[in-house]
């Protein structure tokens, strides 16, 4: 087992851990909700054309049993369903007119990284 | 009152008129007065059976829940008793008065109060008082946690603050609880969970998730193309019918809804999903007693998105193609709100169901968002005052009959006047 932080071809997507891959839906939703549209489109025109392909490395796996790189790569594209938030639904960062902090909170999440 | 009109009926005489109420303006008075907000508390929050859990948050003895009431400030402790039964108490000690349970949930075989040390059994009488010789003669058996009427339907918890309810909760839930029996709910036990504070009075919030008509508008890029299309733009309801103080109302669907192509997450995420729609959370595999009750998609609808079932005062129970899921609007003060959702969906079992459900609330928070700048944008508007009225179209017939309730139940000296 190699020391990497991310599975064997997904190196592209490292510069973007630590801020993407945030550990629960509210850590993920703040990171984009905070970023810059310029930010968000960075990241989200990268993790795009590896995520058809990330899904279907995942799937070997049993969802309770990721090991720690692949976990690391489910996160990421959790995080990049936020980011499409942006880039393809609302063309900014937040709803428009929704402050931010917003009010809401996740009080129970989706698991795993809920 | 329990009116059915079918849509063919709506499309001669509308929902509204076939349905009894009137079709004059609506008073904005009881959505903005400190004097209505006090009425509301003492006399519908007060005095109507307010559903506050599902059964499957207590499965075993001992299992327990801490639900607030809002507009009265007051802590409720639900507990399933050594007994299997479920019952409720305020969660205050007999000494001084303090909150006992200062968790969210768990499983207790008793409860232990953190000032003093006083202790309770979950079924409420009370246990032990430290140094009891010194307290005078104290009367244990009269010393257990307040009760709190609790009654259960359907694994719907219910309390009421009536220290002796006028009505029985079937009695309060009359033809709401014959036109909703036997509903198999999917996926009970694990809820998403989604909590908001609004700038808004209650029933504000309560309205916009009770009218389709705003969808195209205030949603356009969420879900407005999933909620209206060329031949129905403005989502006019399939169905709506007065359950007593209750009220159920079908949305539209659009089942031609494609997701833009240009939408690769969105692209991704539901290209194996045969609902082929954004508001699906899950794809169910066993809706015998969910989809073909008849109290769900009533009109048999193809085009259906989502029926919201309204039990009164403050609850809605909504039913869409991929399960089921619950708003609760709770009044904090005449211009404030405590909003929880919560979405019911079965765990996921693999990673693409798991991309596929962040997608999903990802989405569902959006819709939220949208809708909290927009109901505080309507209370300011209120509480302006310039308008003392509102108008209100035949598919907002859920709001009408809202109001009306309420103002029955304001000015009802008893509960059985105002359920006649």
């Amino acid at each position: 087992m190699s020391d990497a932080l991310l599975p064997a071809g997904f190196e592209a997507l490292e510069p973007f851990l630590g801020r993407w891959d945030g550990e629960t839906g509210m850590a993920r939703m703040a990171a984009r909700s905070t970023a810059t549209m310029a930010e968000i489109r960075a990241f989200y025109d990268v993790a795009i054309e590896h995520a058809e392909a990330a899904l279907a490395y995942l799937d070997r796996f049993e969802l309770d049993a990721l090991p720690e790189d692949a976990a690391r790569l489910l996160r990421i594209m959790l995080g990049l369903v936020q980011a499409s938030m942006a880039i393809e639904i609302h063309g900014q960062a937040r709803a428009p007119g929704a402050p931010w902090p917003s009010g809401v909170t996740i009080v129970q999440g989706l698991q795993p990284f809920g | 009152m329990n009116h059915q009109v079918s849509l063919a009926a709506a499309e001669r005489a509308g929902f509204t008129p076939a349905s009894g109420l009137s079709t004059g303006p609506v008073p904005l008075e009881p959505y903005r007065s400190a004097e209505f907000y006090a009425l509301e508390r003492d006399r519908v929050f007060r005095r109507a059976w307010l559903m506050l859990a599902r059964i499957e948050e207590l499965p075993a003895p001992g299992d327990y829940v801490v639900k607030q009431i809002y507009p009265c400030d007051l802590s409720v402790l639900i507990v399933r008793g050594a007994d299997g039964t479920v019952r409720a108490f305020h969660n205050s000690c007999s000494h001084r008065g303090s909150e006992v349970v200062g968790t969210a949930k768990g499983r207790s075989s008793r409860f232990v109060c953190p000032y003093h040390k006083w202790t309770y059994a979950n079924d409420g009488r009370l246990l032990g008082i430290p140094d009891e010789a010194s307290f005078f003669a104290v009367d244990k058996s009269s010393c257990g946690l307040a009760p709190i009427a609790c009654d259960v339907w359907e694994g719907w918890v219910f309390v009421n603050l009536q220290r002796r309810p006028e009505v029985s909760l079937p009695v309060f839930l009359g033809s709401f609880a014959e036109h909703f029996k036997g509903v198999s709910y999917q996926a009970v036990g694990t809820p998403f969970i989604l909590t908001a504070e609004l700038d808004a009075n209650w029933k504000v919030v309560s309205d916009a998730f009770i009218e389709s008509y705003h969808i195209p508008a205030i949603h356009p890029k969420t879900i407005a193309t999933t909620f209206s299309s060329g031949a129905n733009p403005f989502g006019r309801l399939l169905d709506a019918r007065l359950l007593g103080p209750h009220r159920a109302v079908s949305m539209y669907g659009n089942s031609g809804y494609t997701s833009d192509p240009a939408a690769r997450v969105e692209q991704l995420a539901f290209s194996a999903a045969a609902a082929g729609s954004v508001i699906a959370a899950a794809t169910m595999d066993n809706a015998a007693g969910f989809l073909d009750h008849p109290a769900i998609n009533p009109t048999g609808s193809a085009d259906w998105s989502m029926d919201v079932n309204h039990l009164f005062p403050h609850t809605q129970i909504d039913c869409g193609p991929g399960g089921f899921w619950t708003h609760q609007f709770w009044p904090v003060a005449p211009n404030r709100c405590h909003y929880e959702g919560r979405f019911y969906v079965p765990p996921a079992r693999n990673v693409r169901e798991r991309f596929q459900q962040e997608l999903y609330f990802s989405r569902v928070i959006e819709v939220v968002l949208e809708d909290l700048t927009n109901v505080a944008r309507t209370q300011r508007g209120i509480d302006g005052g310039g308008k003392d009225f509102m108008q209100l179209q035949d598919n907002e017939i859920g709001i009408r009959h809202s109001v009306e309730q309420v103002l029955k139940w304001v000015a009802a000296e008893t509960v059985a006047e105002a359920l006649a």
